[in-house]
């Protein structure tokens, strides 16, 4: 039973993003705007530091940002705040009356929402990389990185809507988006990649699960072969779904006080 | 007419004024990660063809100011596409004022007025702000603020003549990403695009440049883009309005 909900959510959300042509196209422009935009700067940068930054190359920091911005222009941009806006509204009470798991199969949907804009970016970003540096620096971590940008993705969404869950007790997860993105940028590694920061910061970065997000799987198509990423990957996921579930059956439960 | 407008948008986001000063607080957030970035960026990398951390900063200094104020005070001009398409300006069409002015200041987006305060509070910190400087910092905003919104009218009112508002869209997502790089790391057709028919090395880089070293040609050239875009604006809305089909839905705007 559990298993059929959640192919038939992911299956739906698949069809429905696959289906919106134009939407599509719109990922697909920004993501290679971005892309080159941010790959023009490492590779300034990279020039300016006698060819590499933090032992990342031209090369390496253009698959990187390919990686990291694979992960994260993928998902639903506003999805804290919908999730938020839903709690906030009370509109998430006609949820709850559904036989599955409410929060179960809102990941599952956005898992399967973010699929085929994944697939569009690495298809984007390969071709984009290809065309300007060449293709990337090891076929091995290219290879490691496929997995890692699922689980990058698996992992953001368990942790947004942890982050979301937030407004069964604040009301609004406006706020929470903001500040929540802004780790993903940074401390994710999103916009820069952890070697570059300063040695104490870099630990702290490492403790956290941001890293999951963004870093991961760039590092890995950056050239690094280095498959315990994964591991870790899988870690912060479980822990991850751990903290959603957590917040979101407490949430619930305070709902159910409020009367939806 | 205009004055009462524009006193109603700012009553109507001030009303609540919890969420006001969230909104503005959650910006400042916003807008120190970005700060941090470049810190951290230019702590690995001295200077990038010309660009160091002072001059980033000044650059992020005006364009937050720049995209505060347009996107703050004149909030709808980033919204006129989808409110063409979706056929909802016949509430304006309606009233006995100039339509586009109207728009523009009919509604205020709280969280980018913290954007202005962010600006201004980082010129002041990292911007070496002398009289001469202030006054350049000014001017060189209300130069990006005309240019900015000019540009976001002509894309936004594309919508007239056809698409359901993504051109405006794609044009306000792709000017802000690029204003808030350094223009020297593109080169390049890339590079001639940012000066012309994307210009958004002219919203925040060439003002930041000016400010720290003035240069009557290229201000000349910046007032210049300016005049240019905010009549190309006004040109686009005029034309496409003629072409505009009633949505029947009767809204604010």
């Amino acid at each position: 039973m559990t298993a059929r909900w959640v192919a038939v959510a992911v299956s739906t959300a698949v069809q429905r993003v696959s289906g919106d042509r134009g939407g599509m196209l719109v990922t697909l422009g920004f993501y290679v705007a971005v892309v080159g935009t941010l790959a023009a700067l490492w590779a300034a940068a990279a020039e300016a530091s006698g060819g590499s930054v933090a032992g990342y190359d031209a090369a390496a920091l253009a698959w990187y940002i390919v990686a990291s911005e694979a992960a994260t222009v993928a998902l639903n941009v506003r999805m804290i705040e919908g999730i938020g806006d839903d709690i906030g509204s009370g509109a998430i009470a006609v949820e709850l009356l559904r036989p599955a798991p409410v929060l179960g199969l809102r990941m599952a949907t956005e898992v399967g929402r973010a699929l085929p804009r994944l697939a569009v970016c690495v298809a984007g970003g390969a071709v984009l990389g290809v065309a300007t540096v060449g293709p990337p620096p090891s076929a091995a971590g290219a290879l490691l990185a496929v997995p890692a940008l699922v689980l990058a993705i698996a992992c953001n969404i368990a942790a947004q809507h942890a982050f979301a869950g937030l407004a069964f007790w604040i009301r609004d997860a406006t706020s929470a988006w903001y500040l929540y993105q802004k780790l993903v940028f940074i401390a994710g590694g999103m916009l820069i990649p952890v070697e570059v920061f300063p040695a104490a910061l870099q630990a702290v970065v490492k403790a956290l699960p941001f890293i999951a997000m963004s870093y991961v799987p760039a590092r890995l198509l950056s050239g690094a072969v280095e498959p315990q990423l994964l591991v870790l990957q899988a870690f912060w996921l479980v822990v991850l779904c751990a903290l959603a579930v957590a917040v979101f059956s407490a949430g619930q439960r305070r709902l159910q006080v409020v009367g939806g | 007419m205009l004055l009462a407008t524009v006193r109603g948008a700012f009553a109507e986001a001030w009303a609540n004024r919890q969420s006001f000063w969230l909104q503005v607080g959650a910006m400042a957030v916003n807008d120190l990660a970005w700060v941090a970035f470049w810190l951290l960026f230019f702590n690995r990398v001295a200077n990038v063809r010309g660009w160091d951390v002072g001059r980033v900063l000044l650059l992020f200094a005006v364009l937050t100011t720049v995209a505060g104020v347009v996107l703050g005070v004149f909030a709808n001009a980033r919204r006129l596409g989808r409110l063409a398409a979706e056929g909802q300006l016949d509430a304006v069409l309606g009233l006995p004022v100039r339509p586009l002015p109207y728009l523009l200041l009919r509604r205020v987006e709280a969280a980018n007025l913290g954007d202005v305060l962010f600006g201004g509070l980082l010129f002041a910190a990292a911007g070496a702000p002398s009289p001469q400087r202030v006054l350049l910092y000014v001017v060189g905003s209300i130069a990006g603020i005309v240019l900015l919104t000019g540009f976001l009218v002509t894309v936004g009112s594309l919508a007239f003549f056809g698409g359901n508002g993504e051109a405006g869209e794609l044009g306000f997502h792709a000017i802000l990403l690029l204003a808030g790089y350094p223009v020297d790391v593109f080169a390049g057709g890339m590079k001639l695009m940012l000066y012309t028919v994307l210009p958004a090395a002219l919203v925040a880089a060439v003002p930041a440049r000016l400010v720290d070293a003035f240069d009557v040609r290229a201000a000349g050239l910046l007032a210049g883009a300016a005049a240019i875009f905010a009549l190309l604006g006004w040109a686009t809305f005029t034309l496409g309005l003629r072409r505009y089909t009633s949505g029947a839905v009767w809204t604010r705007a």
